[in-house]
């Protein structure tokens, strides 16, 4: 391990209540993520990798437990506060894209940046667009696009904030596998050069070789940590 | 700016189009009615002012103070004076008794005066410029045959000659039927003194006439003159001149107000189903902006800017579509019946900006106000739902916008109020029906054809929307039902109100001894008349011994003589509500006669049965004791009294006969004939009047009728948002169906089963909720006799069926035009 802490996790519970009563997703996850480091979280369906993801970003907050996100404590803050970490440190990739339809490709990269209210947030996504190879594809909607370029268009929006640690959530779930494998070698790519943290989700082998680590969960706990 | 950018990408992506058109259209229909009604109520109180000549009159028995003239300059107001009285015209051998009015130049302020060069002429009638100049005189056609003159001869009044030069046709004040004083001799005020007629204890009435272009200088200075007047002068505006004519302006402007209503409610509704599929839509893209980084606060503001954005430019693009729609309507009315509509004022301007605001905060933000709080989390778990707010909250905001607007439309709380509580108990009974009705469907089509069967399914899946969408268009149908029906019972009321043949002159000051020859001579001319009434006039003094006017009573009883009658058979429009008629009532042991009181009079004197009156006529003494109350109809055009006296009781006090008859206008000249053979009796010509108040009835109806069709499109517009809120599902479903085979008539079909389902159950519980709110607008709002509506029953359902499935199939005409592919790969 090394330099300091990006992700740093410690005895997370999460539990919830369904119709059939409690039910526990997480049994005590201690889980530390240095900075820099690519961390891939693999796991058969339903064994709660989602969960953790969504608390270790700040989306959610554990039953119990603590999670500091770079250096900062998320369960001590409130919604808003979590959103100002996430807004200056987190980027997403996610399974199902989510782009606007609404917004061209451009728009949709320019949407984070402007909600920062980053200056030159055009030139800025035209650039990581033209980094994932989109150049001419600037102006297309979402549903004009292929699954393929829906993603790179994800990547390019989740990089242009140039977060310190990236989540994604099976980001190659929704594609074949000659496009997923392109999709996992940009975002490398991406990533060796930003420096970025990365922390992912994937049942993917091959996906899952690419990081610096691997951690298995199998029915709420954390294997191999 | 982001929010304006944001607001950009969505208008552009068309989430906006169908919130921003309800708006522009609510904004667009109550602006167009709130500009046109301002516009006829400025005109129509005009246009009775006219018949007044004026916006106030003071009227007095003594010269008015000059000093006032100044101030009321001053102020702001036009002021005019005339002077009438009763005074004999000479023309040679020939003398007649004619009610003389002296006029200033600036007379009349309001409406005209209407000449002729002929009398008793047809056509020829001009507006007049100006007034008689000195040395002349405008007289009524019959003064001519009365005094044996032609235009250009010269009459006598008092010391002074006046030549003839027009017949005056028509007076805007010539018309109150207390006050007429036999055929008009209109004269210039200059005049006057030559005349040398007027002497101290002359009966001569001094009318100062006063209007203004705003209603705050005029109401600023009426306050003052309230202050300032004595007690020998009197203000009269329109209410106190003309009551059944105000009544029916008073109708005419609750329905414009309903209908704006109506028209806020409906396009409300569009606005809260439109906002509610906006928000659908946005959760995932609220979810993805949180998880960016964007706190519920940042959430909310660029939200509420956009909305507020929104409503502002479509308000403003709704003020202009009401603008042109207004003037439009306006410009139809003003060629079709020759009058000229006042310009609106400003109020309604800021009122219609103001409507699309509160109508996006009260109707659309309740729906919109969980955005900012979907979790983030929502971007991993799709199927995590966010707190909405309460649907009671949001009925609760919908209710106080309809009050909040309709307070500022009408400032009538209690119009607002029975509106809405009507719609409250509709919207329960309609969910009741619905349920209900949805499950006897099923059944019906369980045993039906495959389009049947389709179409019945298809409302049963989406259960929740199939009941939303009847809830919404029951309320549309209903309030577009309601209109439609007190539309039609108003103007059916209306036109009963004054109806042909009813009664347009009267005939007053008839001596005892004429009222059998007079009877017999209408009679053998087979004119229709009422019955020959005594009168005498005298003043209310005493109420069970207390000296009236020191009481602390207010009613018009008591500050002018009023005119007291007996008679043993009730007039037909007479009621008693409280005690009994001359046949079965009994003196007291006080033993006064008895005397029927009007029950305004006795509601405004707090008189109740067995209370002794004391009258005073013409310095004798009249008591009696009240032996019943009865209510009568003002516009019924007879003779009618507040006070009626048992048989016999007015004997002593040389009463003179009053009675009136329907004179048409081909049998004017009989007046001639009447009046050389019983010169002393006065006749009231209340036809022109009439013919008024018939002309403002028709402009009314007029306007009710356009503003009709106005609230109408609203309600289709609500139609519209509702189908178009189910039509995305209902294209991917198509869609589907279409990639595996179906043909294009089983889904056009299906959809127009459904959709007419849909519309004849809400067609049949808009109109149970039509008869409610009818029943009690009927009973608390407009007090219009309820009548049956069985027409309503057969149409009602067929019109909802038509209208909701013409619409569901026009919408859904895109699905089996476009390639399923294409319509598939953009919904997925």
């Amino acid at each position: 391990m090394t330099g300091t802490l990006m992700v740093d996790a410690r005895d997370i519970e999460k539990r919830v209540t369904t119709a059939e009563g409690e039910l526990q997703i997480l049994h005590r996850v201690s889980l530390s993520v240095a900075d820099g480091e690519s961390l891939a979280i693999t796991g058969p369906s339903g064994s709660g990798k989602s969960t953790l993801l969504g608390i270790l970003a700040g989306l959610d907050t554990p039953t119990s437990g603590s999670v500091a996100l770079a250096g900062r404590e998320l369960t001590t803050l409130d919604e808003e506060g979590r959103a100002k970490v996430r807004a200056d440190h987190v980027g997403f990739i996610f399974q199902s894209f989510q782009l606007l339809p609404g917004l061209s490709a451009l728009e949709n990269v320019m949407l984070p940046l402007e909600l920062r209210g980053v200056s030159g947030a055009r030139e800025r996504a035209r650039e990581f667009l033209a980094r994932v190879g989109l150049s001419e594809r600037l102006s297309h909607y979402p549903p004009q696009l292929s699954g393929g370029e829906q993603q790179r268009v994800a990547i390019a929006r989740a990089f242009a904030s140039q977060p310190r640690v990236l989540f994604a959530d099976e980001p190659t779930g929704n594609l074949d596998t000659v496009t997923g494998a392109k999709i996992i070698d940009l975002l490398f790519e991406l990533n060796r050069e930003q420096g970025t943290t990365l922390l992912l989700i994937t049942h993917e082998e091959r996906l899952a070789e690419r990081c610096g680590r691997r951690v298995e969960l199998t029915a709420g706990e954390l294997q191999g940590a | 700016m982001l929010a304006l950018r944001l607001l950009w990408r969505n208008w552009r992506s068309g989430e906006l189009k169908l919130l921003g058109l309800a708006l522009v259209i609510a904004v667009g229909v109550v602006g167009a009615i709130a500009l046109f009604t301002d516009r006829l109520e400025r005109s129509l109180i005009q246009e009775s002012n006219a018949l007044l000549g004026a916006d106030r009159v003071v009227r007095s028995s003594r010269p008015i103070n000059p000093d006032w003239f100044p101030e009321a300059e001053a102020r702001g107001l036009q002021q005019s004076q005339a002077v009438t009285f009763s005074s004999m015209v000479f023309a040679g051998e020939e003398m007649y008794l004619a009610g003389i009015k002296a006029v200033d130049e600036r007379y009349p302020l309001r409406g005209n005066l209407v000449v002729n060069e002929r009398a008793f002429a047809a056509d020829g009638n001009v507006v007049a410029e100006g007034v008689p100049a000195p040395g002349e005189a405008w007289v009524d056609g019959r003064l001519l045959p009365l005094l044996d003159i032609a235009l250009g001869d010269t009459v006598g009044v008092g010391e002074y000659e006046l030549t003839v030069t027009r017949i005056l046709v028509r007076e805007p004040d010539g018309g109150n039927p207390f006050n007429a004083m036999g055929a008009r001799l209109l004269m210039n005020l200059e005049d006057l003194e030559r005349t040398e007629v007027i002497q101290p204890g002359s009966r001569v009435t001094y009318q100062w006439l006063l209007a203004a272009d705003s209603d705050t200088v005029l109401r600023q200075g009426v306050e003052w003159l309230e202050e300032a007047l004595g007690e020998h002068e009197r203000i009269i505006d329109l209410r106190t001149a003309q009551q059944g004519l105000t009544n029916t302006l008073d109708t005419g402007q609750r329905f414009l107000l309903l209908a704006a209503v109506i028209g806020v409610l409906l396009a409300g509704v569009a606005i809260a189903l439109s906002a509610r599929q906006f928000a659908e839509r946005h959760e995932d893209q609220v979810a993805l902006m949180k998880s960016l980084g964007a706190g519920a606060g940042q959430v909310r503001r660029l939200y509420l800017t956009q909305l507020l954005v929104l409503a502002t430019g479509a308000s403003l693009i709704g003020l202009v579509l009401a603008e042109i729609a207004q003037r439009a309507i306006a410009w139809g009315i003003q060629s079709g019946f020759e009058v000229q509509l006042l310009a609106p004022g400003f109020y309604p301007y800021v009122f219609s900006l103001l409507t699309g605001v509160i109508a996006l905060v009260c109707f659309a933000l309740p729906a919109l106000w969980f955005l900012p709080g979907v979790p983030p989390l929502k971007v991993l778990r799709r199927e995590l739902e966010p707190n909405r707010l309460e649907a009671s909250w949001q009925l609760f905001f919908a209710a106080l916008a309809v009050v909040v607007l309709v307070a500022l439309f009408s400032r009538d709380l209690a119009l607002a109020l029975s509106v809405l509580a009507a719609l409250l108990v509709v919207l329960l009974i309609t969910l009741g029906l619905a349920l209900a009705l949805l499950s006897l469907s099923r059944r019906i089509g369980a045993s039906a054809g495959s389009i049947w069967r389709l179409a019945v399914a298809s409302l049963q899946r989406r259960r929740a929307e199939s009941l939303i969408q009847i809830a919404v268009f029951s309320v549309a149908l209903m309030l577009l039902f309601t209109l439609l029906v007190v539309r039609t019972s108003m103007v059916a009321e209306w036109q009963a109100t004054l109806p042909e043949g009813a009664p347009n002159h009267f005939l007053v000051n008839i001596p005892e001894h004429q009222v059998a020859p007079i009877q017999r001579l209408l009679d053998d001319e087979n004119i229709e008349r009422q019955p020959l009434y005594p009168m005498v006039r005298g003043r209310l003094t005493e109420i069970n011994d207390n000296n009236a006017r020191e009481l602390d009573l207010e009613h018009n009883t008591l500050r002018r003589e009023i005119n007291l009658t007996w008679t043993d058979s009730l007039a037909e429009d007479n009621e008693i509500i409280e005690g009994l008629w001359w046949d079965d009532w009994q003196r007291s042991d006080a033993d006064l006669p008895g005397v029927s009181v009007e029950l305004d009079a006795a509601t405004g004197l707090g008189l109740a049965l067995g209370d002794r009156l004391r009258f005073s006529v013409g310095g004798l003494e009249l008591r009696a004791e009240v032996a019943s109350i009865r209510t009568l109809d003002w516009n019924s055009m007879r003779p009618n009294f507040y006070f009626i006296f048992e048989p016999g009781a007015l004997d002593e006090f040389s009463p003179t006969y009053i009675t009136s008859m329907y004179l048409p206008a081909e049998d004017k000249p009989f007046l001639n004939q009447l009046l050389r053979q019983y010169p002393t009796i006065l006749v009231m010509e209340l036809d022109r009047i009439i013919e008024q108040v018939q002309r403002v009835i028709t402009q009314v109806s007029n306007a009710v009728q356009l503003v009709l069709w106005m609230t109408l499109f609203g309600g289709v517009l609500v139609l519209f948002a509702a189908v178009n809120g189910s039509l995305a599902a209902r294209r991917q479903e198509s869609a589907l169906l279409r990639a595996l085979g179906s043909r294009r008539q089983l889904i056009l079909g299906s959809v127009f089963y459904e959709f007419a389902i849909l519309g004849v159950l809400a067609g049949v519980i808009a109109i149970v909720g039509a008869e409610v709110l009818l029943m009690g607008l009927q009973l608390f709002v407009l007090e219009i006799p309820v009548r049956p509506h069985y027409w309503l029953w057969i149409a009602g359902p067929l019109a909802g069926a038509a209208l909701v499935s013409g619409l569901g199939v026009a919408g859904c005409r895109s699905v089996v035009t476009t390639p399923p592919g294409k319509v598939l790969r953009e919904l997925a």
